[in-house]
């Protein structure tokens, strides 16, 4: 950080004081506080819901089911961002055990979790199925009927879901180019194994909150979401309304992760408002939490193909991803995991096949990495095996047959700003590569080293605007609808702004999101904000410099390029006296506010049919490493180094720019590591954190160290997901090396890793 | 039923009437509506909900109000002197930019506060260790290591208690 200036947060006052007002901290006076009733077992008919016990807790004013939802004029009481599929409440029938039976909202919420376990619900169970490739056999139970003719009315669709129905698959992603059959036949060596890796939870510490009130026929609802405006929209489809007559409000958030992406819990407060004419909160508990959104279960086979001097001829696919009992944006997490397979490799011949499976099981759905840590745990492993087979350097093999700038992706859209050598070769050098990769420690561990490489894209397309404003008294003010989750986005959207107004960024306020005062943005997702905003942002605050010059030039009576803008003020260059403040030339105007707005679009998207396109206007790019130790007795694994790479092409902030890459890096350690979630017959076993560990600082390598790679001129990337994925495959590469084994699934737990290396060594002996 | 308590919080004198199964996490958040005392797991796993009770670091989702009678309970406003001057902990946390979402940040700094109370010199291993049981999903730890060392400098320098 040395040379630069540093950039706190701006909100850091508000943040070690606690006095930053969370979704979670919202009250507003009347509130009746909800609860949920959920289902206890994994498929069912519903056959009664008895209420009658909820209504003796004192202070119950609703209790609400699937039959009282008719008491709302209008309501379709079914949603989903890519397809309708999800009640607002269970309607005959439950489809995983958490689904929603039933609200309680009471004047406590006390008395509304007292309530909630006094309904009564008798099932008459179904066949249930749990993995995503049980559930693709034709005898498998239907956990849903997609039709032809309405095969996905979801409205935040932006490509062609391509179900197959009649199966549990919602949505079937294909990436072909060239001929792989041929691709294989050119190989010397064919290559084939599967991988898994687990549902896992977000464990955002702030939980799910949000509180709903209808005001003259307007619905409000603030929440924590990194959605405003799908969730404005989803409500509005919902409650046959304008997206006008609907306003989200989205206070800043205790973390999120991807599980504040699409409504949650939007449409159950909405409902529960509606009907009780009052304002409704809902504060989801850390049990809840486990069954409300979960990262895929996935299982990837990949076959590559191969010539002796290390090229890859071709690369085939499947990738099964299980989404539980609601698709969310399933559909997308399966086509982006689908492209991202691949890799960043020239391979002439690739076939993906990629599907999104129901299962009996919590909606799966963002997960930070989104798709990318699963398949790049396939990919990179895969790699590796690949390089072991051939006798090559692990990172020889990769440099061999990394994609350059001015290449074609798979998906034949060409790469430029490409910069993954860069990338693996820092991390090469962080870990002392060359000094060989394996040996034993003094305690008689066993050492190795890891590395992987990671692609990913960018939601395209996609569309942010923004407004900047100057009032009266000269204070400027950002109008943006990305939400505050942790990452700064307050802070770096302030940056943004400041640079054309050449004030400091400390003066520019960041109105939070809300979708009657700030303009649109896609979503706070997919690492696109600092870029995809910031540009907005950026544009909005350059309009507005010019916008001030040109009426400081007409009131000053000389040219604009005679004028000279300074903070608060335009003044005559070479004449200081001759100035004029920007408060007296809004006043001028007869206006509040001096406004400009922005409008930032990247541009392009894939055919559903082939997969063919521009998959993402730009890529995210990033590589890790890791040196390991694993106790060959006890199987443990210990990591004595974690570095990750990331390209970053200007970094607005490096305080939390490094924060972010730290971050990820350390989710990632948690996800090889120990972070699971278990299942028995859809029943979830791990349901807190003392089932489900997440990294604490005990868990920090011994060394864990970053670059920010940055060229000169080049656009902004996106930092707050690279540094994850290439992880868990870093470490992974570095533990198979260290014992001389095949390691297919994640979590590396010393069981599964000893089991590992007791196969080993009975194939040895 | 209901039960009596006295309870000192943040230096303030309170008499409740609280439910016998009351978690202090309830009375602070719920009746005294500080919202710096947060839940995230509620079994005490996460620290997230750490107050000083008596000086100690405590899980307030854990104990039961009713059980805390006399007892002086510090949350982080009470770390606040008068005029908004911030605790030296909350300076070092503030310096060293230790958080992202900061949900954990309470929690974190009471502990911390404890910690060099206990430990005024805390080698990062010590501090680690003494932290381990507040949870950061951001993954901001470094950052709250190094604050960790600029607070046990910041109250070095000033001589004073840390609370």
């Amino acid at each position: 950080m040395s040379g630069r200036t540093t950039f706190g947060m701006i909100d850091a006052r508000e943040r070690v004081t606690a006095r930053i007002c969370l979704s979670q901290d919202v009250s507003v006076p009347g509130m009746l506080h909800a609860a949920v009733v959920r289902s206890t077992i994994p498929h069912g008919r519903l056959r009664r819901v008895d209420t009658s016990g909820a209504w003796t807790v004192p202070g119950v004013v609703a209790v609400v089911t699937a039959a009282d939802l008719a008491r709302i004029p209008n309501l379709r009481p079914v949603y989903g961002p890519q397809i309708e599929d999800q009640p607002v409440l269970a309607h005959e029938r439950v489809r995983y055990v958490g689904d929603m039976v039933a609200l309680v909202a009471a004047e406590n919420a006390r008395a509304a979790r007292e309530a909630a376990a006094r309904v009564v619900v008798e099932y008459d169970p179904l066949p249930a199925v749990f993995d995503p490739i049980e559930a693709l056999r034709p005898d498998a139970p239907l956990i849903h009927e997609l039709r032809p003719e309405e095969p996905h009315r979801g409205h935040a669709v932006y490509f062609g879901l391509r179900p197959i129905f009649g199966t549990n698959c919602c949505n079937h992603f294909r990436l072909y180019t060239g001929d792989v059959e041929r691709g294989f036949a050119e190989a010397d060596l064919v290559l084939e194994e599967t991988f898994r890796v687990p549902a896992a939870q977000h464990v955002a510490m702030e939980p799910h909150a949000a509180l709903a009130y209808w005001e003259d026929g307007r619905l409000v609802v603030i929440s924590g979401t990194q959605t405003p405006f799908n969730t404005r929209q989803i409500l509005a489809q919902l409650f046959g309304l304008a997206p006008e007559q609907v306003r989200v409000i989205v206070p800043p958030m205790g973390g999120s992760f991807g599980c504040k992406v699409f409504p949650r819990i939007e449409p159950q407060v909405a409902v529960l408002a509606y009907l009780t004419g009052r304002p409704v909160k809902l504060v989801l508990d850390r049990y809840e939490e486990f069954v409300t959104l979960t990262r895929h279960a996935t299982v990837v086979t990949i076959r590559l193909g191969l010539t002796r001097d290390g090229r890859i001829t071709a690369k085939r696919v499947q990738a099964y991803w299980s989404t539980g009992a609601y698709a969310d944006c399933g559909p997308d997490v399966a086509r982006k995991g689908g492209f991202g397979s691949v890799g960043p490799y020239r391979i002439p011949h690739v076939a993906v096949d990629s599907y999104c499976v129901y299962t009996n099981l919590p909606p799966a759905g963002a997960f930070r990495g989104y798709a990318v840590t699963e398949v790049v745990w396939a990919s990179e492993r895969m790699m590796d095996i690949a390089a072991d087979a051939l006798g090559l350097d692990p990172l020889e093999f990769r440099l061999r047959n990394l994609l350059h700038d001015g290449e074609q992706f798979a998906t034949g859209e060409t790469l430029h700003d490409v910069h993954f050598r860069e990338c693996l070769e820092a991390v090469a050098r962080a870990l002392h590569w060359e000094q060989g990769s394996r040996e034993r420690s003094p305690e008689g561990c066993l050492r190795a080293k890891g590395l992987a490489v990671v692609m990913k894209g960018m939601t395209t397309p996609s569309r942010s605007e923004a407004r900047v404003g100057v009032d009266r008294a000269g204070r400027v003010t950002v109008y943006s609808s990305t939400v505050e989750l942790g990452q700064g986005a307050r802070t770096v959207l302030a940056q943004l702004a400041a640079e054309p107004l050449k004030i400091p960024y400390t003066t520019v306020r960041v109105v939070d999101p809300d979708t009657d005062r700030t303009p649109f943005d896609n979503r706070t997702t997919s690492s696109r904000s600092t870029y995809m905003m910031g540009n907005a942002v950026c544009q909005a605050a350059e309009q507005l410099a010019r916008r001030l010059r040109e009426l400081a030039a007409e009131r000053l009576e000389v040219a604009p390029e005679d004028l000279e803008l300074l903070p608060g003020a335009v003044c005559v260059r070479g004449v200081p006296e001759r100035c004029v403040s920007w408060g007296e030339l809004v006043t001028a105007t007869g206006s509040d506010e001096l406004q400009e707005h922005a409008v930032f679009k990247n541009e392009g998207g894939l055919d559903p049919e082939t997969g063919h396109g521009i998959a993402s206007s730009h890529w995210h790019q990033g590589a890790a490493g890791a040196e390991v130790e694993v106790d060959p007795e006890t199987g443990q694994v210990r990591i004595l180094r974690l570095h990750a790479a990331v390209y970053a092409g200007r970094v607005v902030n490096q305080l939390t720019a490094a924060l972010q890459n730290e971050g990820s890096m350390i989710m990632g350690l948690g996800s090889a590591l120990f972070e699971e979630l278990v299942y028995d017959e859809g029943q979830p076993l791990t349901t807190n954190l003392s089932d489900y560990l997440i990294p604490s600082f005990l868990d920090l390598p011994a060394t864990l160290s970053h670059d920010l790679l940055e060229c000169p001129g080049a656009e902004v990337h996106g930092l707050g997901e690279t540094a994850l994925p290439p992880v868990p495959a870093a470490i992974g590469n570095a533990v198979a090396r260290a014992i001389g084994a095949c390691l297919t699934e994640l979590p590396l737990t010393p069981e599964r890793v000893l089991r590992a290396l007791r196969a080993t060594r009975r194939e040895a002996s | 039923m209901g039960q009596v308590v006295r309870l000192a919080v943040n230096g303030e004198y309170h008499e409740l009437s609280v439910l016998c199964d009351e978690t202090l996490l309830e009375t602070l958040r719920d009746r005294l509506g500080l919202t710096s005392v947060r839940e995230t797991c509620g079994i005490g796993i996460c620290g997230a909900c750490t107050v000083l009770v008596d000086g100690r670091p405590v899980s307030s989702c854990l104990l039961l109000t009713s059980l805390a009678d006399d007892a002086q309970v510090t949350t982080l406003e009470g770390l606040v002197g008068p005029n908004g001057a911030l605790h030296p902990v909350q300076e070092a946390f503030l310096a060293q930019q230790a958080f992202q979402c900061s949900y954990c940040t309470p929690g974190m700094i009471l502990s911390v506060v404890a910690l060099l109370t206990e430990n005024p010199t805390p080698t990062p291993e010590e501090a680690a260790a003494y932290l381990a049981g507040n949870l950061c999903r951001c993954g901001s730890y470094l950052r709250i290591l190094a604050a960790v060392e600029d607070a046990a400098r910041r109250l070095q320098q000033t001589g004073k208690p840390s609370r």
